[in-house]
């Protein structure tokens, strides 16, 4: 038992608290006599309703039942130990918070119905209508280039939609900016893109994955480049069947393709990792093995001739 | 239609066997199948193409393309040698406009 001390300063409160309790249960009585009555009158129909609700209000009813026979136990001395309420109180809270991504998806509709209920119909011109209106994805521009040019050239409807349907295509005449881009900005915008990459590294992404707490994910993930060589494979695969055509490969493709091929075949992504260097703060060092300094063709000037047999790039 | 042709352990397998066994598929003779540009893929065993079937060699004569029909027998293409190319040609040059066609092949 507590000192006497403490005891006395409780009392007081204690004597309070119940009081409200005791005001707060009258109401909540009163609350729930009055809407059984309604309820048992037939005041809310619910066979034409969403089935959703229905389950959540008959669940939410179950979850009431036994919280107030727990309370009930628990204020006349009883224990809590293990008693079945508990378990069915556990079942259906769970239930409940799986329904709740349900209810987010629903939401819209819910809002929707509601809202027609209270006001009635919704007007003519209300774009967010349950059907889709094909009449209205029509463009309206096309409308507007109509209007101008029977104002403008005095044509009939006819010869005006046709004179749209054949007007040659005139680019849009942009005003030139002045190109401001200082070395410092330059600087800095290579800055983000190199930390925009080492972001996305493997090292990085590795580190990310250790410490979050998301469940980790096995994926066939492959190299970028060999994703966009195989996409662009499957593309020129679906054209050529059909079209019933083969396409040539020119010399790009093929280099390009055989180099997508090794990255992939190669164990390569063990040993080589990308460079990091723009988080760290460090110098950049550039792997000879990854990056292959990159000949730098030679741009033939014009007249130059040149002996013998050309090799064709 | 697209023609996928399995032969592991073989090499590519010729487009009259192919032709013999899609008539066998279709349940129609081997004259109005019509089989082109079979690519075999990396690795042999797997060799991809098109094929055509006609309903009757009628239709086939005259929407085929004729070098197909070349290949089938049913067209000969009329060969001309270098020499008497070059000269339609230089008759051709002489003309102007749609008297081209009768100035050129017509003097052979």
């Amino acid at each position: 038992m507590a000192a006497p001390g403490v005891l006395e300063s409780d009392f007081s409160s204690a004597v309070t608290l119940l009081k409200n309790l005791q005001e707060q249960v009258m109401a909540v009585t009163a609350h729930v006599q009055a809407l059984t009555k309604r309820v048992q009158a037939g005041a809310y129909p619910t066979e034409k309703g969403l089935s959703f609700l229905e389950v959540k209000d008959q669940l939410l009813l179950m979850y009431l039942m036994d919280l107030s026979h727990l309370i009930l136990n628990k204020a006349s001395g009883g224990s809590l130990q293990g008693h079945a309420a508990v378990l069915r109180l556990v079942e259906i809270r769970t239930v409940l918070e799986k329904l709740r991504p349900l209810d987010q998806k629903l939401k819209y509709q819910i809002d929707k119905l509601v809202k027609t209920a209270v006001t009635g119909s919704l007007s003519e011109n209300d774009p967010l209508r349950f059907k889709p209106h094909p009449s209205n994805m029509m463009s309206k521009l096309s409308s507007d280039e109509e209007e101008e040019g029977e104002a403008e050239d005095g044509q009939s409807e006819a010869s005006g939609k046709k004179s749209t349907k054949s007007k040659k295509y005139v680019p849009p005449r942009l005003v030139p900016v002045h190109y401001d881009e200082t070395e410092a900005e330059r600087e800095k915008k290579r800055l983000e893109r190199a930390k925009r990459r080492a972001l996305s590294s493997s090292v990085i992404r590795e580190l990310k994955e250790q410490y979050s707490d998301a469940p980790e994910e096995i994926r066939d993930a492959r190299h970028p480049h060999v994703t966009r060589q195989s996409q662009e494979d499957q593309h020129r695969i679906n054209y050529e069947e059909s079209m019933m055509v083969r396409l040539s490969v020119s010399k790009r493709e093929k280099g390009r393709r055989k180099r997508a091929h090794v990255m992939s075949s190669q164990l390569h992504s063990l040993t080589h990792f990308s460079d990091i260097s723009a988080l760290t703060g460090g110098a950049a060092h550039l792997d000879e093995d990854q990056n292959p300094i990159k000949k730098r063709k030679k741009i033939l000037k014009k007249g130059r001739k040149k002996k013998g047999f050309r090799r064709r790039r | 239609m697209v023609t996928d042709v399995l032969h592991p352990g073989k090499s590519t397998v010729p487009k009259t066997e192919i032709r013999e066994k899609q008539a066998k598929m279709y349940k129609t003779t081997p004259d109005v199948i019509f089989v082109f540009l079979f690519r075999t893929h990396f690795g042999g065993g797997k060799t991809t193409g098109f094929g055509m079937i006609y309903d009757s060699l009628d239709y086939e004569k005259k929407n085929e393309h004729t070098h197909r029909l070349a290949r089938h027998g049913l067209y000969e293409k009329k060969k001309m040698s270098r020499k008497e190319q070059k000269e339609c040609k230089n008759r051709m040059k002489k003309v102007r406009g749609t008297a081209k066609a009768s100035a050129g092949a017509g003097k052979k």
